[in-house]
């Protein structure tokens, strides 16, 4: 196998994590991982750092900080004021070879997979691509990265002995985030970017940030069908308790209950969320393979013979217009009981 | 001249000659003796279903000459063929919808979400993104005979659609109690079973389709395969009318035809009356692509009890249930959907049962039956009725 461009005798102990920003925030799981990262590199006794690519995000830094992290490499530049794979894997690529982390994660999101995949090529070294869980070995100092096949029905664990840095991108929303402490103190250390624009292949001509919601990123999904009358207030009402986003089959979408872009199937979003609450819908095959991927599906249904009880993990035999308010009730904080009360 | 067609802002339009010789290439000239008498677009059902409808014709016209104009009407075709049963001069429309619909692919112009369907084809060996660890799964109760030609009289071909969704599984074990009724020796590939490749064919990316068959011609090939019955229409279609490089010399016929030929022959007898009064949907790559409209009635007729009657558009006439020519992938809007018509003709016959012989005749049919909330009907398959008639 051929060596990677730095390997375990040149390594820092150190992990780091790739901070991508968007709309000058961090994404979700960049501070995500900055928990879990924290977490790994105390218990190996290593040094936790980020990387920032971009223009005037030095308060990120900051926050990346606030998070967790020891040291953060800023490397600005114009041209890297808007994302490109050309111009954030170069100097990504550069940053590294200059300070060779042991371990390196990035958020499984369009943007740093991409980066992620060319810069294993580049730095000859490997990548577990998807993880949902993390370990890193204190004493041989090897990450452990779990991958799941087979809509989660294989487990693999990988490692890369001999490779650096060791790479890995992990499914948002696997880690918890950290509470963020504004005391904490950090280093920022400038990178000096040179980047000219002949080196990027892709011009952005423009920037449209759709107002469609994007079904496929929501972790809580609470999906109604024909089953439901309609009663889309219902669904929104216990999305809101849980934190979820309200999806649909095609039955209330053709009756215009609903919008189109809230459609969950074969022709409509295919999303994995980790739950999905899957209120009176009979379970068509074009309904179920939009919701295959999702870690775990509650399906309440009157009907015992629905095919849906098939795909689901828990099945509730009932009428939603029971089971779903006694849900939202059960949830909704109960008003506080004062003291006098009490008497 | 190698400018692209536009409409320029004078309303010029520029013919654009490396997109014609591409559609010339993949089509083969297909539309080259049209004469431009619209008896298509007269006759196309979409007409049935909608105010304004991108002409048959129009198409016709652009591909003949060499003009795009990207519109997305091109993407309505169900390939039922209603125009080239009619068409004078013997156009294969379908296929110059294909072929138009492949430079669509070639400039990245297909509809969005359509890309995915070819990788699940690539990656799944379906077109549903299922695991093709489980494409026996609809047989986990059963004991499924590894197909082996020195036993087996069929090569039972279940195809994606039938393994994987749970509808379509019925009619799959409903065949399988038939074969067994009759004593037929039957064998399945299992897990190992491949895609026809009608998936990629009816979207028109027609070289990933050659690629896709090539290989299922070789596990064929490879298993001794000389006899294959398959349960959909359009793998029938396409083993039929579309494996003619890659054929490795096996028969294909749909299970209606099996089914009758077995009845005929005295080795398959119903004993149980079915009382129900049945109206059968010629599925269209059944009836108008292969002039097949005798068998399934034939295998009704054997059912005692079956009280058949038709609908207004019936055999080679027959109304598309608007799953063909990739639909069952694409959407179609609410209030445009043939099979509402189909089903509402099926009423109309006072019938109890809506029989028809296709996985996605029957998706289309029951998702009408449910959404205009008709009672008193019921979509079946024709194996599921004649299992009705083996009595318990």
């Amino acid at each position: 196998m051929v060596a990677s461009l730095y390997g375990v005798d040149e390594e820092q102990k150190a992990v780091w994590v790739f901070l991508e920003q968007e709309g000058g925030k961090l994404t979700g799981v960049c501070l995500e991982l900055l928990a879990k990262g924290r977490r790994l590199a105390d218990q190996a006794g290593w040094q936790l750092g980020g990387l920032l690519l971009g223009r005037g995000v030095a308060e990120l830094a900051q926050v990346a900080i606030a998070h967790g992290a020891d040291e953060v490499i800023l490397a600005e530049h114009p041209l890297l004021e808007l994302f490109t794979v050309d111009g954030y894997s170069r100097v990504t690529f550069e940053v590294l070879m200059q300070y060779k982390p042991s371990v390196l994660l990035l958020g499984a999101t369009p943007n740093s997979r991409d980066v992620a995949g060319r810069l294993a090529v580049r730095l000859r070294t490997g990548l577990n691509a998807d993880c949902t869980d993390l370990r890193l070995d204190a004493d041989t100092g090897l990450l452990i990265s779990e991958v799941t096949g087979f809509g989660g029905g294989i487990l693999a664990l990988l490692e890369s002995p001999d490779h650096r840095p060791q790479m890995s991108t992990v499914r948002p929303g696997v880690f918890p985030r950290g509470e963020p402490d504004r005391r904490r103190q950090g280093k920022v250390v400038r990178f000096p970017v040179e980047l000219t624009d002949d080196v990027i292949h892709t011009r952005i001509a423009e920037r449209i940030i759709g107002e469609e919601r994007d079904l496929t990123q929501a972790e809580v999904l609470v999906i109604g069908g024909r089953g439901i009358e309609g009663h889309f207030d219902l669904m929104q009402d216990l999305a809101d308790l849980i934190g979820g986003e309200v999806g649909s089959t095609r039955p209330p979408v053709d009756e215009g209950q609903v919008e189109r872009e809230r459609m969950v199937g074969q022709t409509g979003v295919v999303c994995r969320p980790k739950v999905a609450i899957v209120c009176g819908v009979s379970g068509a095959f074009h309904f179920v393979v939009g919701i295959q991927e999702a870690d775990t599906v509650i399906a309440i249904n009157s009907d015992p013979e629905a095919p849906i009880f098939e795909f689901a993990d828990y099945c509730i035999v009932g009428d939603v217009f029971e089971v779903v308010p006694a849900l939202v009730a059960a949830l909704r904080p109960a008003p506080e009981v004062s003291e006098v009360s009490h008497g | 001249m190698d400018q692209t067609a536009q409409e320029s802002e004078e309303g010029v339009i520029v013919l654009d000659d490396a997109w014609w010789e591409e559609l010339m290439a993949v089509t083969d000239g297909a539309a080259a003796p049209c004469f431009q008498c619209g008896v298509c677009t007269a006759t196309c059902p979409w007409n049935l279903v909608r105010d304004r409808f991108g002409s048959v014709r129009h198409f016709m016209r652009q591909a003949q000459l060499g003009l795009q104009n990207g519109d997305e009407d091109l993407w309505l075709c169900t390939a039922c063929a209603q125009c080239e049963a009619l068409c004078p001069r013997g156009v294969p429309i379908a296929e110059v919808f294909r072929g138009l619909r492949y430079t669509a692919w070639t400039r990245r112009t297909t509809p969005a979400g359509l890309p995915s369907l070819l990788w699940s084809v690539y990656w799944n060996n379906n077109p549903w993104t299922q695991p093709p660890s489980q494409r026996s799964q609809w047989a986990k109760n059963i004991s499924l005979p590894d197909f082996d030609p020195d036993e087996h009289e069929i090569l039972f071909y279940v195809g994606c659609t039938s393994s994987y969704d749970r509808r379509a599984q019925k009619v799959t074990l409903a065949l399988v109690q038939l074969f067994e009724a009759a004593g037929v020796p039957y064998g399945c590939l299992g897990d190992d079973e491949p895609c026809c490749g009608e998936p990629a064919l009816s979207v028109g990316h027609r070289p990933y389709f050659e690629e896709v068959a090539q290989q299922a011609a070789d596990v064929f090939g490879e298993r001794g395969v000389t006899d294959l019955v398959t349960v959909s229409p359009h793998c029938y279609d396409t083993f039929s009318s579309e494996y003619q490089g890659a054929h490795q010399g096996f028969r294909p016929s749909h299970y209606t035809q099996f089914l009758a030929e077995l009845v005929q022959d005295g080795r398959l007898a119903f004993e149980s009356p079915v009382d129900l009064k049945v109206t059968f949907h010629d599925p269209c790559y059944l009836a108008r692509r292969h002039n097949e409209t005798e068998a399934p009635r034939c295998v009704l007729d054997a059912v005692p009890g079956v009280q058949r009657v038709e609908m207004e558009r019936t055999r080679m006439d027959t109304l598309c249930c608007g799953g063909g020519g990739g639909q069952m992938w694409l959407e179609t809007a609410p209030g445009e959907r043939l099979s509402d018509l189909r089903t509402q003709e099926a009423v109309a016959t006072g019938a109890n049962v809506l029989a028809t012989a296709c996985p996605f005749c029957i998706a289309c049919l029951e998702d009408s039956v449910k959404a205009q909330g008709i009672q008193d009907l019921v979509v079946m398959d024709v194996a599921e009725l004649a299992a009705l008639g083996l009595g318990d």
